[in-house]
């Protein structure tokens, strides 16, 4: 419906469809014509309301049009709005509308002021030495961040707004530079396409925009540092930021983003192909480990050295549960721990390790209901799974079903489950980019920050497992100048 | 489609943990599962009579692993062995069997027969150590050594010490064992295993029953004598010195202590312990239509490691070289075991020096000249040196 | 034009599948028939391979259409469907022997307790799960395999080595020439991989001197199994006829196994884990030949031929020495045909047809 120049019959139209006791409409008047500006009372700036709004147009003089009122405001984010679809809309977005009788167009304006939380380190990626900026829930302050480290005309924002009722802004992140424009076309095109009641968080628009939505592993990157989304995007990925949600999205995603770590990039390359060597065995030894001692214990022995068998056999001696439900019971304990401790407040969930690691992994012990060295495997294998905490979550998943498969099939059922996930993830593509790049296919380039890590000085170019336009980050021939 | 994909997942992971909680696929208990450690096997008329030494794992952490003895009868010796588990209940596991012993009474007759059981079946290790007991096979299991509760791990200290560190003992395994049987030579050895049975002199180390189980018995073993064999018959035996000398040609040495008796120093005999630095080692085949060589050579650097005379430590410092004497009379001795070994060779048939390998894989136009006689026409050629610093 | 493979996929799939499924009995095979003079028997084998290698890497420097449209433009639409047809067979009968003494290497050396139903169907569903992929996966694998297979091989083989007696392969030739070819002739089922070289024709692009890195990379492997011949032999000698699971066998001799217990496992594990696509890629040519012949769906080819597959070793487990019998009489014949006489065939065909298109795998 059109904006006419009556604003008794814009208020009605208005007021019939924006019934809620946090609407104000608050009646003005301007050279003895009404007004009415009509705000979200908890959002608004009132007093900029007052100073960039309202004292600009009271002196106004002669007669009253709408460029002659454009003019006049301050508020540097304005808009001339001329439907009651587009007014609603604008007012829900927590900007201020302004309406004048005789004036058959309404005007927005940008002065909300939201409660936002403090720019903190993030608790999922502590480092020792490095930013510790982290991302927040307003995406406002989140592009401002990124506007701070990259201070190029070249990085460019787009605002979208997705869902039905929650209106939820988001802003594609990119270096129009780098970046291969088809991804953006593509990526814009999708987050165009979700239609869905409300995106509460990033993970939602992660979810709706992967192409295997019933896949197990992640296909969208995320970060909660800037500096971080700031490297990724500098090498031809684009970032989504999700207002409300503290985590901007990646995209094109690779597996091995999850095992480098942002301390791999300031501490020396030394130390950083070790923590990834070091987090590589890990996640072997976490998922192989319980299912391998299962299968050993029940089909081949002859795996176990023999003193280690003797032991085996010694502890396990009057246990009631077979070796995989015995494995399986004591995994099912490790992981109703974990979820407690991380629901619980931390001081119970100080409490909760206590009770639960020590307490109850001793005296099940000594009451003879499970046996030290699988509880040994249980514990080293849960410690070994948050060296990568962002695939915790599906690695643990993964634990359980190689867990079934050892215990049922034996070792060549787990060889056999390893070629069928290695099967699986090199014919896993998202965004055109294989989950396994650079290590299949090989990019060989890229492989100077796989789990290798090459010095800065290797690293000329910018990935070639993401496409990109402009191929050279730095020239060393320069810089040895 | 992918939502079928997902059902047929889900399918799979509840017939795998169907499986996984009901253990149904015949599983033995691994409690139940005897784990065997060694095998003695002994002969009677008609059948074999198998004893098993079975590691038993003890519930207190700071004590050591006990042993059981269980035997069984059987035409076959996997029928002993199936005996033994229809009386015990136990399922021997095989596997981790390092040691089979056979007794006298199999020597007599093919022990192949015997060994070729344990070359064929995937559920014992081919390379588990095989000798040959003085008596009966039973006999060296029951016995309690104070090196280790469990007898077999005492006997495979012995036997298993690593062959370039001592060449005291002539180790074989039953791949090898079962390789040179079905070699051109069919010509085999094994150690022979005899129990030394220990005085305990020492007043202050008596100890009461309970105490003298939980340290072991009084017995220990001797291995340096070595069975050889012809076609899987027991044909002869080495000596010590013999055995000694066998391995010093055979295989490489270090570190090995090499006795040298009688050494002539200013009228006083001297006994010399000699360390074996490096052996240097040859043998092989000259043919021709009228000669038959077989060319050892051996070449010693030592050093002394002990010797029984005063003076020894005054000329330390005096010559850096080893004395010319105890050089020749070294060399003298070793050029005598070579030459009784290669008599016990010729005597016994046994080619445990592999001469009829040589004559096939170097000499093998004079193959089929030679070789059903070979081992009576060969003329040895020894030529042994040694040097070394005091 | 979209290539589906590199050249470097092309090279690290023969050397991360080539050698490992000749690890296992074949050895034992030939030892049976050539004695010392195995690794002779494995070369003849060999030779043949790379001669047919080199005229099929001829074929693909000079054609631009793959192998499909190769056949098409020279004999037809039904003539090539013929030819897919043959090539089916051969890849079906080439996988049923591998895989059913893979079956019985895993049922009685890895197992003692397990039926072997259970066991060893598995492998069947991850195939068929394989089986459904593009041609690029293969590529991809291989990126990922040759690491595990160079493990695997290089653990294993110095483990070996030190105790194999080198010259008990001595002396050369004392077997004669009969006894050797018999010795080709009865594991001539383990080779003739150049076929599947047929089906990357077009599939990537050759660029100068890709023909030598492609042949290198077929000849290293190769040369490494015949050196693994000398090895076996010289670690088993008079009894290595006997060895029917050489590969679990060959390392545990060694003093260290002696002391810290059977980690030569690892490198079995590593093989065990490449020998199952090595076993998989005959049902992967099969289907996808299938595909071609009758143009269905892939998952529906990989289904029949994974099924069919799995019924013959599940339900003629007990016969399988007649089927040995007769695929080393008859299936050999077709080998030959499709694996060397029909590749060397392709060098003389029109090669070019006016589209210069790749159909789509």
């Amino acid at each position: 419906m059109k904006i006419t120049s009556s604003l008794d019959k814009n208020q009605r139209a208005l007021k019939s469809q924006l019934e809620s006791d946090d609407i104000t409409f608050l009646p003005v008047s301007i050279k003895k014509r009404k007004g009415t500006i009509i705000f979200l009372k908890d959002i608004a700036d009132k007093k900029s309301v007052g100073e960039l709004v309202l004292k600009p147009i009271k002196d106004l003089n002669g007669n009253i049009t709408v460029k002659k009122l454009e003019n006049a405001f301050l508020s540097p984010e304005k808009k001339t709005v001329d439907t009651v679809e587009q007014l609603i809309e604008e007012i829900m977005l927590g900007n201020t509308a302004f309406l004048l009788d005789g004036i058959d167009v309404a005007f927005s304006f940008d002065l909300k002021v939201f409660e936002k939380r403090a720019i903190t380190e993030p608790p999922t990626s502590a480092v020792i030495k490095g930013p510790r900026e982290g991302f927040v829930e307003s995406i406002a302050v989140n592009v401002s961040l990124m506007r701070r480290r990259i201070k190029s005309p070249s990085l460019k924002i787009e605002n979208l707004t997705i869902g039905k009722f929650s209106k939820t802004p988001v802003a594609l992140c990119y270096i129009s530079e780098v970046v291969d424009p088809s991804l953006v076309k593509a990526l814009r095109q999708k987050l165009k396409n979700i239609d869905i009641d409300a995106v509460l968080d990033s993970s939602y628009v992660a979810k709706l925009i992967g192409e295997h939505q019933t896949s197990l592993f992640k296909q969208v990157g995320n970060t909660e540092k800037p500096d971080i989304l700031s490297a990724k995007i500098l090498e031809g990925r684009v970032a989504i930021f999700v207002d409300g949600s503290p985590i901007a999205l990646t995209v094109p995603y690779l597996l091995v983003e999850d095992f480098q770590s942002p301390s791999d990039y300031y501490n020396s390359p030394y130390s950083a192909n070790m923590a990834r060597s070091l987090r590589l065995l890990s996640v072997m030894v976490s998922i192989l480990l319980p299912a391998f001692f299962v299968a050993s214990e029940l089909f081949h022995l002859q795996l176990i050295p023999l003193s280690f068998l003797l032991t085996i056999v010694n502890s396990i001696k009057g246990i009631p549960l077979s070796p995989s439900f015995e494995m399986f019971f004591t995994l099912l304990i490790f992981e109703i721990l974990n979820e407690a401790s991380v629901r619980m407040p931390r001081y119970v969930g100080m409490v909760v390790s206590i009770v639960g690691g020590l307490v109850l992994g001793e005296t099940a012990v000594n009451a003879g209901i499970i046996s030290a060295p699988t509880l040994m495997i249980v514990a080293f294998s849960g410690i070994c799974l948050f060296t990568v905490p962002e695939l915790e979550q599906v690695f643990s998943i993964i634990r359980l079903l190689f867990l079934f498969i050892g215990g049922s099939l034996g070792g060549y059922g787990l060889i056999l489950a390893i070629c069928f996930l290695i099967i699986y993830l090199v014919s896993f593509e998202s965004f055109n980019t294989p989950l396994m790049a650079p290590f299949s296919p090989i990019v060989k380039e890229d492989l100077k920050d796989g789990i290798y890590k090459g010095f800065l000085c290797e690293q000329v170019y910018r990935p070639k497992s993401i496409k990109n336009v402009n191929a050279k980050r730095q020239n060393i021939k320069e810089m040895k100048k | 489609m992918k939502l079928v994909h997902a059902k047929i997942a889900m399918l799979i992971t509840l017939l795998l943990s169907a499986i996984f909680f009901t253990n149904d696929f015949g599983l033995i208990d691994i409690e139940k599962t005897a784990i065997v450690t060694a095998i003695a096997i002994d002969q009677t008329d008609d059948e074999y009579s198998v004893s098993m030494e079975i590691a038993v794992p003890e519930s207190n952490k700071l004590a050591e692993n006990k042993k059981a003895l269980l035997s069984g009868k059987g035409k076959t010796v996997s029928g002993a062995i199936r005996d033994m588990g229809d009386t015990s209940g136990w399922y021997p596991k095989l596997y981790f069997c390092n040691l089979i012993i056979l007794g006298q009474s199999v020597a007599q007759n093919n022990v192949i027969k015997v060994l070729d059981y344990f070359a064929k079946t995937l559920r014992i290790q081919d390379s588990a150590t095989v000798v040959l007991a003085e008596n009966t096979a039973k006999e060296l299991l029951e016995s309690t050594s104070p090196l280790d509760n469990i007898s077999s791990f005492a006997l495979q200290k012995i036997l298993l010490k690593n062959p370039g560190f001592d060449n005291d003992v002539a180790n074989i395994d039953v791949k090898t064992f079962c390789a040179d049987y079905y070699s051109k030579n069919a010509s085999s050895l094994m150690p022979k295993v005899s129990i030394i049975r220990q005085e305990n002199t020492d007043n202050s180390n008596q100890t009461t029953k309970d105490e003298s189980t939980k340290t072991g018995g009084n017995t220990v073993f001797n291995a340096t004598k070595t069975a050889l064999f012809k076609n899987g018959k027991l044909v002869g035996e080495l000596n010590e010195n013999q055995t000694f000398i066998y391995n010093l040609i055979m295989h490489p040495s270090k570190e090995t202590a090499l006795k040298v008796n009688g050494v002539d120093e200013a009228g006083e005999k001297t006994d010399y312990l000699l360390t074996v630095v490096d052996n240097k080692r040859k043998i092989s085949l000259g043919a021709d239509r009228y000669n038959l060589d077989l060319n050892i050579s051996l070449n010693l650097f030592c050093r002394i490691a002990d010797q029984n005379s005063k003076q020894s430590k005054t000329t330390y410092t005096e010559n850096e070289y080893m004395d010319i004497k105890i050089i020749k009379k070294a060399e003298e001795q070793l050029y005598n075991d070579i030459n009784s070994l290669i008599e016990v060779s010729k005597t016994s048939g046994c080619d445990f020096l592999r001469v009829n390998d040589l004559l096939y894989r170097y000499c093998h136009k004079y193959y089929p000249v030679y070789k059903d006689s070979y081992l009576s026409v060969f003329t040895p050629k020894i030529s042994v040196s040694v040097s070394g610093q005091k | 034009m979209k290539f589906q493979l590199k050249t470097r996929q092309v090279c690290l799939f023969f050397i991360a599948f080539l050698p490992v499924s000749k690890l296992f009995t074949m050895p034992s095979i030939i030892a049976g028939c050539a004695s010392e003079d195995m690794w002779i028997s494995t070369l003849i084998n060999l030779l043949l391979d790379l001669i047919t290698l080199s005229f099929v890497l001829w074929t693909c420097k000079k054609t631009k259409t793959d192998f499909f449209g190769l056949l098409e433009l020279n004999f037809g639409k039904l003539g090539s469907k013929i030819i897919l047809l043959l090539y089916f067979f051969t890849f079906f009968f080439k996988a049923l022997l591998p895989i059913n003494q893979q079956k019985t290497y895993v049922e009685l050396t890895l197992y003692e307790t397990l039926p072997s139903f259970l066991n060893f169907l598995p492998f069947f569903l991850v195939s068929f799960f394989f089986c459904c992929k593009r041609i690029r996966v293969l590529g991809r694998v291989a990126d990922i395999f040759w690491v595990i297979t160079l493990i695997g091989l290089i653990l294993i083989f110095l483990l070996s080595f030190t105790n194999s007696d080198f010259s008990a392969v001595l002396p050369i030739g004392a077997q004669g020439f009969i006894n050797q070819s018999k010795g080709a002739f009865y594991s001539f089922n383990w080779f003739g991989d150049c076929a599947y070289l047929m089906f990357f024709i077009g599939q990537f692009q050759v660029k100068k001197n890709d023909c030598v890195k492609v042949f290198l990379s077929y000849l290293i492997p190769g040369l490494f199994v015949v050196f693994f011949m000398i090895i076996f032999y010289g670690v088993f000698t008079s009894i290595a006829f006997r060895q029917i699971f050489a590969l679990t066998e060959i390392s545990k001799y060694t003093i260290v196994i002696n002391n810290i217990g059977r980690f030569d496992y690892v490198g079995i594990i590593c093989i065990l884990a490449s020998n199952f696509f090595a076993l998989a890629l005959p049902l992967y040519f099969a289907s996808l030949t299938l595909n071609k012949i009758f143009n269905i769906k892939p998952w529906i080819c990989s289904l029949i031929v994974n099924g069919l597959t799995c019924f013959c070793v599940l339900a003629f487990a007990e016969h399988f020495a007649s089927i040995e019998k007769f695929l080393s009489v008859y299936g050999n014949a077709l080998f030959f045909i499709t694996a060397n006489v029909l590749p060397i065939i392709t060098c003389v065909l029109k090669k070019e047809n006016k589209e210069n298109e790749v159909s789509a795998c």
